[in-house]
């Protein structure tokens, strides 16, 4: 049997890719993991940001389970990501299907729907808020004018819910369509064109070969879009402030008013834990059916 | 030369030399961090006001660093916090119970003579829970109603009499007839989203959030649930309108679109439809009385901090800055109240509403302040905005929103 040779290797197989990498992992450590770690043991401690801290253990961990407002902010969390979520892969998909085409009217309307996402998210809200606004609102204005009733989009506890839902899909649709016009852009032709040739309709084609090569690009977008929606913040404090009462309040809202308005920067730590986990567990999720689909594949 | 000699003259150039050094050291280039907020114009009325102070002290520079009011407590504690606090910083009541350990005590003779100058109550805010001075007023601020006299006297009343003597049951008469005689003015009051304004009716009803020495709740008492009931019934009839309190709409706009007959806030209002509203009347008038009549104190503060680089030179500039000529300056040209009792300020317009928010704050019982500067209370914020709301849209009965803030609220003064 012949010896292997260990070979060194020259500089741009060995150093070069670590070196370019490097920027990168050092801004990565800097910024998310040792945060992150420092996060973590924040939540071991009851931390004040001018007191000073003390270890507690899991003291934290078990006062959440306890505490009714963060049961409460969870739940609006999870109603806002189980109705965003689907609705944002399932418009996306739809324009993207619709805009993926060649052409020049395709390229406008693509621009038109990207648009909203290049606003600040503050922007939005307040924009929004001038529209949906009870009595100074633009909609309720002109449904006033045209002799009905106004509508308490945002003193509503559903309809605000409802309302900041539609905005998220307003705002970032756009961005999620052009993901996928990106994916569909990048199946080949010749697959259309054996599916017509051996009669496939519409519906069929688009079950049976965009669907399935889309997938690894659905999957990425449902996973940005589930990480994204547990993290939303800006847009519903800008426009409900978590309103009326707590009904829009989630539980990043929650978390900044326990570790910077109750200065608990350390139970605020514990419940910033609960959510990265949260959000781990469901990407995992979402990558475990995956992988399971592609084996039943 | 005899030895003694030689003493002398060593002590003669010792003595000749002191004041060079002292010289050296005063002549110093020294640059102060100041953090600032505006609510309108108050960092430019600032340095124009303290040109003349560092004419005469060329040696000092200011380096103003103004921050947007949302960003601005989370900036100054994480600055504190990295040992890197600014030298002089701008602040509110809130802040002054949230840095009672970090702030500089204001002691010495210079600041003791100037306090005797200042409203007590300002004081009160200003220091901490043995009076001890911690930030000196640079303003004050108090809360109280504008009105929309054009509404009024088209309703066939003279509010400017009627509101001398005024109660709740005779406003809440006023608002409605207001409402019958002007069909564009859908609501009779809007009070800002914020527990702070509502304190005025809990005051006013007689009730206190804390007990005596601020070490248990006390919101949830007759005098508290008279306030939080009334509140409701504003809402309830229709006279305040749901979009402020649940929904978030402004007030300040609803007020100078011509919406609402009355707005509940602070007297920076003056300032505000002094250059918003030019299309009906308006001033300020006497909040109503319930048990007593009362406003709620507050205003904005100057300070320095125990970790800051220039003390003494920032003590300096604060003490300056709090002198009359100073303040009186400083409070016309941001058309504020001032908290100094001697203060005599003339100002471009408006002259009378500021004495109407003055007369308010001159019967506040002093307690008031000593809720508001509590830092258990100032934690529980946003949890008594959301209850009142809870309890306002219904969802539990405003005996459990008080007992609720109550609950919450003691765990914070343990």
């Amino acid at each position: 049997m012949k010896r292997r040779r260990r070979t060194r290797g020259t500089f741009e197989q060995t150093a070069a890719p670590l070196l370019f990498l490097s920027p990168n992992l050092l801004i990565f450590s800097l910024f998310i993991i040792v945060p992150a770690v420092m996060g973590l043991r924040m939540s071991l401690f009851d931390w004040s940001i001018l007191d000073g801290s003390r270890f507690v253990g899991f003291r934290n961990f078990v006062r959440l389970a306890r505490d009714a407002m963060f049961w409460k902010t969870l739940l609006n969390t999870f109603v806002y990501v189980g109705a965003v979520v689907p609705l944002l892969v399932a418009f996306a998909l739809g324009l993207a299907v619709l805009l993926a085409r060649p052409g020049r009217a395709m390229g406008v309307f693509r621009s038109l729907f990207y648009l909203p996402t290049l606003l600040s998210l503050i922007i939005v809200g307040i924009a929004w808020r001038w529209i949906l606004g009870f009595d100074l609102g633009i909609l309720n204005y002109i449904i006033r004018a045209l002799g009905g009733k106004a509508v308490p989009w945002l003193t509503n506890g559903r309809l605000a819910m409802s309302s900041l839902i539609f905005m998220t899909l307003w705002t970032r649709v756009g961005y999620f369509m052009m993901m996928l016009v990106g994916g569909l852009q990048a199946i080949p032709e010749t697959y259309y064109e054996a599916a017509r040739i051996d009669g496939a309709g519409r519906v069929a084609t688009f079950r049976r070969i965009t669907l399935p090569l889309l997938r690894p690009m659905l999957l990425v977008v449902a996973v940005l879009a589930t990480i994204e929606s547990f993290k939303a913040y800006e847009l519903i404090f800008v426009t409900t402030q978590g309103g009326p009462g707590s009904a829009t309040k989630f539980l990043v809202q929650y978390i900044y008013e326990v570790a910077f308005e109750q200065d608990r920067m350390g139970y605020g730590a514990a419940m910033s834990v609960v959510l990265m986990a949260i959000i781990a567990v469901f990407t995992f999720a979402q990558f475990v059916a995956r992988r399971e689909e592609f084996g039943n594949e | 030369m005899t030895r003694r000699n030689l003493l002398l003259m060593a002590f003669g150039l010792l003595v000749g030399l002191l004041p060079m050094g002292a010289v050296a050291q005063g002549s110093q280039k020294i640059t102060l961090s100041v953090l600032w907020f505006n609510d309108s114009n108050e960092s430019q009325v600032f340095q124009k006001v303290m040109a003349d102070y560092l004419a005469s002290h060329p040696n000092v520079r200011l380096d103003m660093q103004v921050v947007p009011f949302n960003d601005y407590e989370n900036k100054l504690k994480l600055m504190i916090a990295g040992g890197n606090p600014p030298d002089v910083a701008r602040i509110t009541n809130n802040q002054i119970a949230m840095f009672v350990n970090q702030l500089q005590p204001l002691t010495g003779p210079v600041f003791s003579d100037l306090a005797a100058h200042y409203f007590p109550s300002s004081l009160a805010l200003g220091s901490d829970s043995s009076g001890r001075l911690l930030a000196m007023p640079t303003e004050a601020t108090a809360n109280g109603m504008i009105v929309n006299k054009t509404y009024f006297r088209r309703a066939g009343i003279d509010v400017d009499k009627l509101s001398l003597t005024w109660d709740w049951d005779q406003w809440v008469a006023a608002m409605r007839k207001v409402l019958a005689a002007n069909p564009t003015c859908k609501y009779g009051v809007a009070v800002d989203f914020t527990p702070f304004r509502f304190s005025t009716f809990l005051f006013e009803a007689g009730g206190r959030f804390l007990t005596d020495g601020g070490t248990k709740m006390a919101f949830d008492s007759p005098a508290g649930l008279d306030a939080l009931n009334f509140f409701k019934m504003l809402h309830d009839q229709g006279l305040a309108p749901a979009s402020v309190w649940m929904g978030s709409e402004n007030p300040q706009e609803m007020f100078a679109a011509g919406l609402v007959a009355c707005h509940i806030g602070g007297s920076w209002l003056i300032n505000a439809y002094n250059n918003t509203v030019k299309n009906f009347d308006w001033g300020a008038v006497r909040m109503p009385k319930r048990k007593i009549r009362s406003s709620v104190p507050g205003g904005k503060w100057i300070a320095t901090f125990k970790d800051s680089r220039h003390k003494q030179a920032a003590l300096d500039l604060i003490a300056a800055f709090s002198d009359k000529k100073h303040n009186e300056a400083y409070c016309r040209d941001t058309f504020n109240l001032s908290a100094r009792q001697d203060a005599d300020i003339v100002y471009p317009s408006h002259t009378a509403d500021f004495k109407v928010f003055s007369s308010d704050l001159s019967v506040t019982p002093a307690y008031t302040a000593e809720d508001w500067k509590s830092p258990g209370l100032n934690k529980i914020y946003s949890y008594m905005r959301e209850q009142i709301v809870e309890g306002l849209l219904g969802h539990q009965t405003m005996a459990q929103t008080a007992a609720n803030i109550d609950a919450q609220g003691d765990t914070f003064l343990r």
